[in-house]
């Protein structure tokens, strides 16, 4: 194999794993706070539709980044509202939450599927981005590396400052926090709202960063391996880099087996698309057997917070 | 004015039933507000995805059709539910279930029998709770979510289909199409009234949400659930064990879920196709909050949430909306059914702010 294919297949891998990891750096920091908002593939739904028809009727990349951030709040506001407003249950809401996305993006792009807009181009100039070797570092768009800093960002947040440690006590233990006068109910509406931004901008990576158009459900459960991530992380931020690209990886063998030649298209291709769910599967399982993953989930994560009782 | 919520010493049963009809009456009210101010005929909407299916009697075999798959994937659910057991991949179960009928009846095509539907239901029924044994296994045994895992299998099962048709079961007769045969006259399920599409899963449907109301009412079993659901602390004191109740829902659950995936592709559809999974598996969901996890309610739920669809499909021909508007519709409900469990829990008071001050 040559130097040129395989910097093409990392470049590709690196791309593939974009989306979800956006979305679980943002799910992390919600989990942290104590809330398990399953509505990820419902909020990166309604960033993709709005990211979409932003590129569609303006030509603005980075508006519709911008844009589709804010719809992902907006939609995780309803989960927000729900669950710490109204205590309602978080998985049921959840679920009611990705409900909602699939239909209502659905709705919003009818009439739209299979328009061509334009992908997000390269970050660097193109002396950089597309030099043969050095294109490994400079040849991906603004979103590639907006996800690897906000890894890294995510990380100092919740080791080194002050907020991201209320933010942990909240997760961890709420009555106390709620008893030396923290808000527990106003960290994690800010959590949601960081991960419903999160969402909506990983949403956009697919309009913009993988097929320049809007298809129904595009996003195909990459939003619950986005959450199924988290776990396998055990909540450690540098840990969703390498689960990111294991599945980044696994999607890219997809393509290649699709686009035929070599050995990878001796099997079926439905295998290729369900391996990485498959995958998902079998990373819970490894997860589950290592022994400190269940032990470092946030104390709260799931419960409902009610300090008048 | 200021209200505040306080907590009931118990559940209040009139809000528990008020809740989900107003929630009903609410996405109505709403959705014709909503679809109103973003430019389509919202009063029109409302009217042909809730009434027209009710007024227009033609329809009202639809909506039998469509219920029973509702209605016998809901009661499974509810059932998992109730022992808070979060089976989400019941449209995989459905699928495999249709996936292991659609083997009966290939298998025995040009054979004649009545045995050959009770095989195929047989069949579907394991196939869905095998698929459903999977979750099961990984929660007991490694403490895997079964959340992730069970609608992660969803997606696998989707491309099993695609496979299926493609190459092995494709037929040979079908111009390349992607589909299986028609089955044969003995692989489909009979009419059970003549001149509609009224297939025998419409009373099997009913008749599963009858024993399902009787076992979870008057049974051990029903009692297990609830208990370890509700109070699991509780449930193992008394000795219920925790991990049979999670196998319990999972393969109560997945074998529904397969049994209408039999009905299905042996009813309505005939044959297997790519566009089998129809998104039962995840309405049911909300038909069973809807119907308030009780099988009885399940009915009622399926039967509102039939209307939607068929009403779905009447305002696409009449006023030119999308189906998806449906999806929006019936999330919509769930949301204001979830807000609406508050007052389950709580009720509203008054707070007189004189009062508060001197506190």
């Amino acid at each position: 194999m040559n130097l040129d294919l395989l910097i093409a297949i990392f470049i590709t891998v690196v791309g593939a794993s974009t989306p979800i990891l956006i979305a679980a750096t943002g799910e992390l920091v919600v989990e942290k706070s104590g809330v398990l908002n399953l509505g990820v593939e419902g909020m990166m739904l309604v960033g993709a539709i709005t990211a979409f028809l932003v590129v569609f009727l303006t030509g603005q990349h980075y508006l519709a980044i911008v844009l589709a951030a804010g719809a992902g709040i907006a939609t995780s506001m309803i989960f927000g509202f729900l669950t710490l407003s109204l205590s309602a249950n978080q998985t049921a809401t959840g679920l009611a939450l990705t409900i909602f996305g699939t239909g209502f993006s659905a709705l919003a792009g009818q009439g739209y599927s299979a328009r061509p807009v334009t992908l997000l181009g390269p970050l660097f100039p193109a002396e950089l981005a597309t030099h043969p070797v050095l294109r490994i570092l400079f040849g991906y768009s603004a979103l590639v590396y907006f996800a690897l800093i906000m890894v890294v960002a995510v990380w100092w947040f919740l080791k080194k400052t002050r907020a991201g440690l209320i933010l942990r006590a909240v997760g961890e233990n709420d009555l106390s926090a709620h008893s030396i006068g923290y808000s527990v109910i106003g960290v994690r509406y800010a959590a949601v709202a960081f991960g419903g931004a999160m969402a909506g901008i990983a949403g956009a990576c697919f309009p913009l960063l993988l097929t320049p158009q809007w298809a129904e459900r595009m996003t195909a459960g990459r939003g619950w391996i986005a959450v199924a991530l988290v776990v396998f992380a055990s909540w450690r931020p540098f840990r969703l880099l390498a689960g990111a690209y294991l599945f980044g990886l696994v999607m890219t063998m997809e393509l290649y087996a699709k686009a035929g030649g070599g050995p990878l298209s001796a099997i079926p291709s439905e295998l290729w698309a369900a391996l990485p769910y498959l995958a998902t599967v079998v990373v819970l399982v490894l997860i589950s057997i290592r022994r400190d993953a269940s032990t470092n989930a946030p104390a709260c994560l799931g419960r409902p917070f009610l300090p008048s009782n | 004015m200021q209200f505040r919520l306080e907590k009931r010493p118990e559940p209040s049963k009139l809000m528990l039933y008020v809740t989900p009809v107003a929630s009903v009456l609410l996405t109505m009210l709403v959705g014709a507000i909503i679809f109103s101010l973003i430019g389509y005929d919202g009063v029109g909407a409302v009217r042909e995805i809730f009434l027209t299916p009710l007024t227009n009697s033609f329809k009202w075999q639809d909506l039998g059709v469509k219920a029973a798959p509702l209605i016998i994937i809901g009661v499974g659910l509810s059932i998992a539910y109730r022992a808070n057991v979060w089976n989400i991949g019941a449209e995989g179960q459905y699928v495999m279930g249709g996936l292991a009928a659609t083997g009966v009846a290939l298998a025995t095509y040009g054979m004649t029998g009545w045995w050959i539907l009770p095989l195929m239901m047989i069949a579907g029924i394991a196939g869905g709770a095998a698929y459903a044994a999977v979750p099961a296994l990984l929660k007991t045994r490694l403490g895997v979510n079964e959340i992730l895992t069970s609608l992660m299998l969803t997606y696998a099962s989707v491309q099993l289909i695609y496979y299926l048709v493609r190459a092995p079961w494709k037929d040979p007769m079908g111009m390349g199409f992607p589909q299986t045969r028609r089955f044969a006259a003995d692989a489909l399920l009979p009419n059970i009234i003549p001149g509609t599409i009224v297939h025998l899963g419409v009373p099997i449907a009913i008749v599963v949400a009858l024993i399902a109301w009787f076992v979870m009412s008057r049974s051990v079993f029903g009692y297990q659930m609830k208990v370890v659901g509700a109070a699991p602390h509780a449930a193992r004191y008394g000795g219920f064990s925790e991990n049979k109740t999670i196998w319990l829902a999972l393969l109560v659950s997945g074998a529904l879920a397969g049994l209408a995936g039999m009905l299905e592709v042996a009813g309505p559809f005939q044959r297997m196709v790519p566009g089998f999974p129809t998104n039962y598996g995840f309405t049911a969901i909300i038909v069973a909050f809807l119907g308030r996890l009780n099988p009885l309610g399940v009915i009622l739920a399926g039967i509102v949430m039939a209307i939607t669809f068929v009403g779905g499909e009447v305002a696409q021909t009449t006023i030119g909306l999308s189906s998806s508007a449906t999806g929006v519709f019936q999330s919509m409900m769930l949301f204001f059914l979830l807000a609406g469990d508050i007052l389950v829990r709580y009720r509203l008071k008054r707070v007189i702010p004189a009062q508060e001050a001197r506190a």
